[in-house]
């Protein structure tokens, strides 16, 4: 028990008798036999305490300031002291409680002093455990008081305190009270909660108080990390705007500590271009500015350098060259080399046909083109970049000089197209080499080898930018040609190099297109597209009235069609993510012809709010989904990607999203049951969940094809670019169970590819920088994509399988690879691990688990996170992804 | 047991539809392979795994935990939204009816339990009845496959043998009956002083449970368990039936002699078995009672069973700190002979807190007297300041004891009082048999 100075020391006689008077009055004074119980129930110190305490009360009525003033004092001495089991009351609050009352009543008698401050403070503690919920008298006191040291009486009442305050201050908004008062009390408060590592509670209560600039004053080096991994983490669950302001506010903590790279990523993810200029001009590290420019590049946004951010001409170049992505090639192939993966595989290794039973491989020939335009696919994805493979790049001086013809050769028609194309998968961002061996099929007569040739430059400058623009060149004269199918490769090879750059040229060349009567459907439907990708997220409003003139001009028979459906896809990509932005446009979008009218809505709206994680607009496609029709509508396929697109901003809404489209599963008519394997690949895209993999592959053996079909293809696509061993079995058993399905096998042998792409070193995640930045042309890519899988028969089974790859624009490098300040590759030692989330935990708690200690280059898979297993070096970038330069760290010396 | 529902039917609807479009379809079509043969999966038992909830993870109570929590309401909503709204236009009810009595034809009645010897592939199995023979037999494509395993109880048709059903309720009826089900009536209120080692005790347990926040807002990892060491008669049972009695947790209680069994094996599969439930059923407490019973040091043991008693130990070793990791299950033990116990079950980490239970002092023992005097009807001339003040060493059960004893001998007299004299003599009594080294405990 704490001893406490007695009051009374100052008269020894006085006391003892006051003291006696008033243990012999306070049991008199209580009439209730029950009190005298619970007295007998407490233990002598606890009884002396209590007598005590009731002295102080019985002092505080008395007509002397002074004796009042020392009995407030001990009385608060009393109660700091004391200290007790986490969950019960401090004792001498518990003794004050009945006499609550009596102080209240007689604080109201009092006159104005610093006495009677003091009671009030005292108050408003009491208050803490007494005051009647929503009476907030713990505030009132609190006003009333002196103000003092708000800490000095533990945390209980300040967070008691914050939450009265957040309720005052919703009753005074309502009434437009003065809030002058209240605000003062917040400052103290935020100090206090930044003060005692209490960041999550400091940034509640100014979001409570819609004050959240008053946290940059508060913040300093030591929290400023915690308070900003808080804010951002909330922003993605705040309703809009206020997810907005607490970005904001983020990037201005962000920038008054110089935190330059998290402020980056927060101004990508704002999608505000002056906060990024900002961020270059404020950092004059050339070297800070390098690190800059590879995070833009991840991101896929295309970002012109001014004198301004870079004074000097060569620099900037060299900075702008990374922006451009042109040295990606070649650090995924260091990669590649280090992990030794460069040995180029054939179809063959991937389907394993010796792992299974007799009978697949026996009877494997039903339609040998079909599977050799599935081998094409395979060796395509499966060799992504690596510049080399056994079917397309053979060399021509080796003994098999036609075998690269020969291969190409070996499909038929439209076959030849992917095959050429191939080609540019092969090269992926190599653009000088791919350029030169693709040059040969320029000159063939054979239009779909030359269609194919121009996607293959498409391919090849996927994601890469360059200065003299050769895909443009190459491409733009073979725009207007005759044959649709030149005509397609063009417009798609366009689309693919330039998407996201808002290239005026392109917009020129390919507009009249859609105001071409003449047109067939399919290409005006690649061009909406290629345009969509192109100005993606732009919200151009010249682009959209062309791709709605074309859609309202075309008749009525050919909206039916399913390439007329992926016309309200170019549409809807022009407003990716933009939200409200759409709205102008899916009002004109009601006046379409019913057949197309309610996909369209559909469409646009999914595209607009994909990556919010809206909950409303998840629950409006649900709403669509519920409705059964007796033929088959078309536009709940869109509605059911749109539940994904929009609910894979974050992990809850990601897993509850996995939920619900089970039910749709459970009750939905068959279109619907078709787009729900698609929806699952697009949430866990490159993320193979064990219980998606189940369901998935539970729904690979439906007896609607279509289903399976896309069953099939979503598995792939789960597990692209992970090798992972579980889908790979499933997908072999499968392709021995419908050996005699030739549109089936297809779809198995894709997925297939997929699993294997880039021989498990590339991921289509859209989502980069652990899981928070969403980038706008990988999302546009995959989304096509899953468009053209709701009709798998007429698009992606039929003339059109190219159209597989509009992935490219979503494949990227899963990788980290460090660089040193010549951005030469350097190898030091990472821990790489599941992420944890550690966002508002005290301490420094782990951030990674499981982890395992690796040299870099890396790969990094699902939901991992890298730290630097070495002090010798300090990375520019605090999230380890991609290409990251590191310092050497001044501070470091050896141990040895 | 017999209770389970039969794994083939409370699956998702598509696979029943799927059978349906298969009976269409007059070509004959494999059936889908199972995901797995063999093994079952441990973790998605209990509640379905689909049906589990993502887990939110700041602790601490704020806003983004706030947030979070309602995003997923929101989606609760949503799905319970559309199920209601599908429900309406089409009852399932009518349907599921229908396929569960189509399934209830093919499987016949009565149907036989049987053994699961082996899978042989796919559709086959190898199945023995409690007597006779092994058959070879298939399996019905509704049967869940994913959950069969060797060696699970299955349902067999009565004549043709076939595996029509398997029985899930596989808790083992001896860890059932653990479970206590009825709260004791003992609370903390009825246990005298003690005060320190309640505190302890709700700090390591109940709090964890609780409030696990408070943990997570210090940055620490709560205790897991805690031991309760004494003289006897302390109160160590009676403080863990007040835990008991306060929380709602499942409660599983166990004496050390009954993890001892018959067969070799048996003790550490029913130490496994006891705490899978605990953790299915968690969160709860496990509270085992004279854990000296399995829990003495190692030494080279001569006899079988004691060997088997020290495995016992080292599967509880290995459950209490072990390569999987427990979630909320908290571990009381309690025993009166700390020392003999084995050093590695005491080592932190495995038990973190170690609460000892002294002899009352003078104001404890005060506190004892009031709670079992409280009923008793005293004279007016009984002093208990006497005994509360006396040199002598009492414990709580000792108390007790005399109290019983004095009452006795009123009872003896015929008395409605009980006179000072009376606890007097009971004291003498009882002081004196706990002297003259009569078994402790043994008080009358």
């Amino acid at each position: 028990m704490s001893k406490t100075p007695d009051p009374n020391s100052t008269g020894a006689s006085g006391s003892k008798s006051n003291r006696e008077e008033a243990t012999i009055k306070v049991p008199s004074k209580d009439p209730k036999k029950k009190d005298d119980k619970k007295d007998e129930d407490l233990s002598e110190e606890d009884l002396a305490l209590k007598q005590q305490l009731e002295l102080y009360v019985e002092r505080v009525q008395d007509a002397d300031a002074g004796l009042q003033k020392v009995a407030l004092e001990s009385m608060r001495q009393e109660i700091r002291t004391a200290t007790s089991s986490m969950t019960s009351v401090p004792k001498p609050l518990k003794f004050l409680r009945p006499h609550y009352g009596t102080l209240k009543g007689n604080y109201e008698k009092m006159p104005d002093s610093d006495v009677k401050k003091l009671l009030a403070d005292i108050l408003s503690v009491l208050a803490l455990t007494m005051s009647a919920e929503g009476e907030r008298e713990s505030l009132k006191y609190r006003l009333l008081g002196s103000q003092g040291d708000i800490g000095s009486w533990g945390h209980e009442y300040v967070r008691n305190l914050a939450g009265e305050i957040s309720q005052e201050y919703g009753k005074r908004q309502s009434e437009e009270a003065p809030i002058d008062d209240l605000m003062e009390l917040v400052q103290q408060i935020v100090a206090f909660h930044m003060k005692h590592n209490a960041e999550p509670e400091a940034v509640d209560l100014l979001m409570e108080v819609e004050d959240l600039d008053l946290l940059v004053e508060h913040v300093d080096s030591t929290n400023y990390k915690r308070t900003c991994s808080y804010l951002t983490s909330s922003a993605k669950y705040l309703p809009g705007p206020d997810d907005m302001l607490v970005l904001d506010i983020a990037y201005t903590i962000y920038m008054k500590f110089e935190e330059y790279p998290s402020a980056l990523v927060t101004a990508l993810y704002l999608d505000n271009t002056q906060y990024v200029k900002q961020v270059f001009t404020s950092c004059d590290d050339l070297l800070r500015k390098k690190q800059f420019c590879y995070i833009l590049a991840r991101h896929g946004q295309t970002f012109e350098l001014d004198t301004e951010m870079c004074a000097e001409d060569e620099e900037r170049e060299r900075l702008q060259e990374i922006i451009n992505n042109t040295k990606l090639s070649e650090g995924y192939l260091t990669l590649a080399r280090d992990i030794e993966v460069m040995e180029a595989k054939t179809p063959e290794d991937i389907y394993k046909p010796h792992l299974l039973d007799g009978r697949a491989s026996a009877g494997a020939s039903v339609d040998s083109a079909r599977q050799n335009l599935a081998s094409t696919f395979v060796n395509a994805f499966v060799n992504a970049g690596f510049s080399q493979d056994k079917l397309m790049t053979v060399p021509s001086e080796a003994s098999s000089g036609a075998a690269s013809t020969s291969w190409l050769f070996k499909n038929k028609e439209h076959g030849k197209a992917s095959a050429a194309a191939s080609l540019g998968m092969i090269l992926l961002w190599d653009v000088d080499s791919g350029l030169a061996q693709l040059d040969k099929y320029f000159h063939s007569t054979d239009t779909h080898v030359i269609a194919g040739a121009l996607l293959g430059v498409g391919i090849v400058n996927c994601g890469i930018k360059n200065e003299c623009d050769p895909a443009l060149a190459l491409l733009a004269e073979y725009i207007d040609k005759e044959d649709p199918s030149i005509r397609i490769g063009a417009i798609m090879g366009l689309g693919l190099a330039y998407a996201g750059s808002q290239n005026e040229q392109i917009r020129d060349k390919l507009t009249p297109i859609l105001g071409d009567s003449k047109a067939s459907l399919d290409v005006l439907a690649f061009t909406a597209i290629s345009l969509g990708l192109v100005y993606v997220g732009s919200c151009n409003e010249e682009i959209a009235q062309a791709i709605i003139f074309a859609l309202m001009e075309r008749i009525e028979s050919e909206l039916g069609e399913p390439f007329a459906r992926l016309l309200p896809l170019g549409l809807g990509l022009l407003y990716l993510g933009k939200q409200e932005s759409v709205e102008a446009t899916a009002e004109v979008s009601k006046t379409f012809n019913e057949k197309i009218r309610k996909h369209c809505d559909m469409t646009l709206l999914s595209c607009a709010y994909a990556g919010t994680g809206n909950v409303l607009k998840v629950q409006h496609f649900l709403g669509q989904c519920a409705q059964h029709f007796e033929k088959g509508e078309t536009f709940q396929g869109p509605a059911v990607l749109g539940i994904a697109m929009v609910a894979m901003a974050e992990e809850l809404g990601l897993e509850m999203a996995i939920r619900s489209l089970e039910h749709l599963l459970q009750y939905g008519e068959q279109n619907i049951r078709r787009a729900v394997p698609l929806a699952l690949a697009l949430l866990c895209i490159s993320n193979p969940k064990v219980n998606v993999m189940d369901t998935l592959s539970r729904l690979s053996h439906d007896s609607d094809s279509e289903v399976a079909m896309a069953a099939i293809v979503s598995l792939g696509l789960i597990g692209a670019g992970t090798n992972n061993a579980r889908i790979a079995g499933m997908l072999r058993n499968l392709s021995s169970y419908y050996y005699k399905e030739a549109n089936l096998l297809f779809c198995v042998r894709i997925a297939q590819g997929l699993v294997h792409l880039g021989k498990g070193l590339l991921t289509l995640s859209p989502y980069h920088s652990e899981h928070f930045l969403l980038s706008p042309t990988a999302l546009a890519g995959l989304v096509t994509l899953l468009y053209a899988c709701l009709d798998m028969k007429a698009i992606v089974l039929g003339k059109y399988h190219y159209i597989l790859y509009f992935l490219t624009l979503a494949m990227q490098p899963r990788m980290l690879l460090t660089v040193d300040e010549n951005l030469k590759p350097l190898s030091v030692p990472v821990r790489v691990g599941q992420a944890v989330d550690v966002v508002g935990q005290a301490g420094r708690p782990k951030t990674i688990t499981g982890f395992q200690t690796h040299s870099t280059p890396v790969l990094l898979a699902a939901g991992d996170r890298a730290e630097l297993a070495t002090e010798k070096y300090t990375p520019l970038s605090p999230i380890l992804e991609g290409f990251v330069i590191l310092k050497e760290n001044p501070d470091y010396r050896d141990d040895q | 047991m017999g209770q389970g529902t039969p794994g083939g039917l409370n699956r998702q609807l598509p696979g029943d539809r799927k059978n349906d479009g298969d009976k269409k379809e007059k070509k004959f079509e494999p059936s889908a392979p199972p995901a797995r043969v063999g093994r079952k999966q441990r973790k998605q038992k209990g509640p379905e795994a689909a049906a589990r909830l993502p887990t939110v993870t700041p602790l601490t109570k704020c806003k983004l935990r706030l947030l979070k929590l309602e995003r997923i309401k929101d989606y609760l909503l949503m799905e319970e939204e559309f199920v209601a709204n599908q429900e309406r236009l089409k009852p399932q009810e009518e349907k599921t009816e229908e396929d569960r009595s189509k399934v209830d034809d093919l499987r016949g009645s009565p149907m036989s339990v049987g053994n699961l010897e082996e899978l042989i592939d796919e559709n086959h199995a190898i199945v023995s009845s409690s007597v006779g023979p092994e058959y070879y037999v298939g399996i019905l494509s509704f049967v869940d496959k994913d959950q069969l395993e060797p060696g699970c109880a299955i349902l067999m048709h009565n004549k043709v043998l076939s595996v029509v059903g398997l029985l899930q309720d596989d808790v083992d009826p001896m860890v059932s009956v653990m479970k206590v089900e009825k709260a004791p009536l003992e609370s903390y209120a009825d246990i005298g002083g003690l005060d320190a080692q309640i505190q302890e005790i709700k700090e390591a347990v109940e709090l964890p449970l609780t409030h696990p926040e408070l943990y997570e807002d210090i940055g620490i990892k709560p205790p897991k368990g805690v031991i309760l060491y004494g003289e006897p008669g302390t109160g160590k049972t009676l403080l863990a039936k007040a835990v008991a009695n306060s929380t709602s947790a499942t409660f599983l209680r166990v004496v050390g002699s009954e993890l001892i069994q018959k067969y070799l094996g048996d003790g550490p599969k029913l130490v496994r078995e006891l705490f899978r439930v605990a953790d299915d059923l968690s969160p709860s407490i496990v509270f085992i009672d004279e854990i000296d019973a399995v829990g003495t040091k190692r030494y080279d043991a001569h006899s079988g069973g004691e060997r088997e008693i020290q495995r016992t130990m080292l599967e509880l070793l290995n459950q209490l700190d072990g390569f999987d990791s427990r979630g909320d299950v908290k571990v009381i033990l309690a025993t009166n002979k700390i020392e003999s116990l084995d050093p590695a079950l005491l080592r932190p980490g495995r038990i973190d807190r170690k609460i000892e239970f002294p002899l009352p002092d003078i104001k404890t023992r005060r506190r004892i007297f009031q709670i079992h005097t409280a009923r008793m009807t005293l004279a007016d001339d009984v002093n208990l300041e006497e005994f509360v003040m006396t040199k002598d060493e009492f414990s709580g059960a000792d108390i007790k004891a005399i109290c019983t004893e004095a009452g006795l001998l009123a009872l003896r007299e015929r008395r409605m009082k009980v006179t000072h004299a009376d606890f007097k003599k009971a004291k003498d009594k009882v002081m004196f048999k706990k002297k003259e080294g009569v078994p402790e405990g043994l008080y009358m």
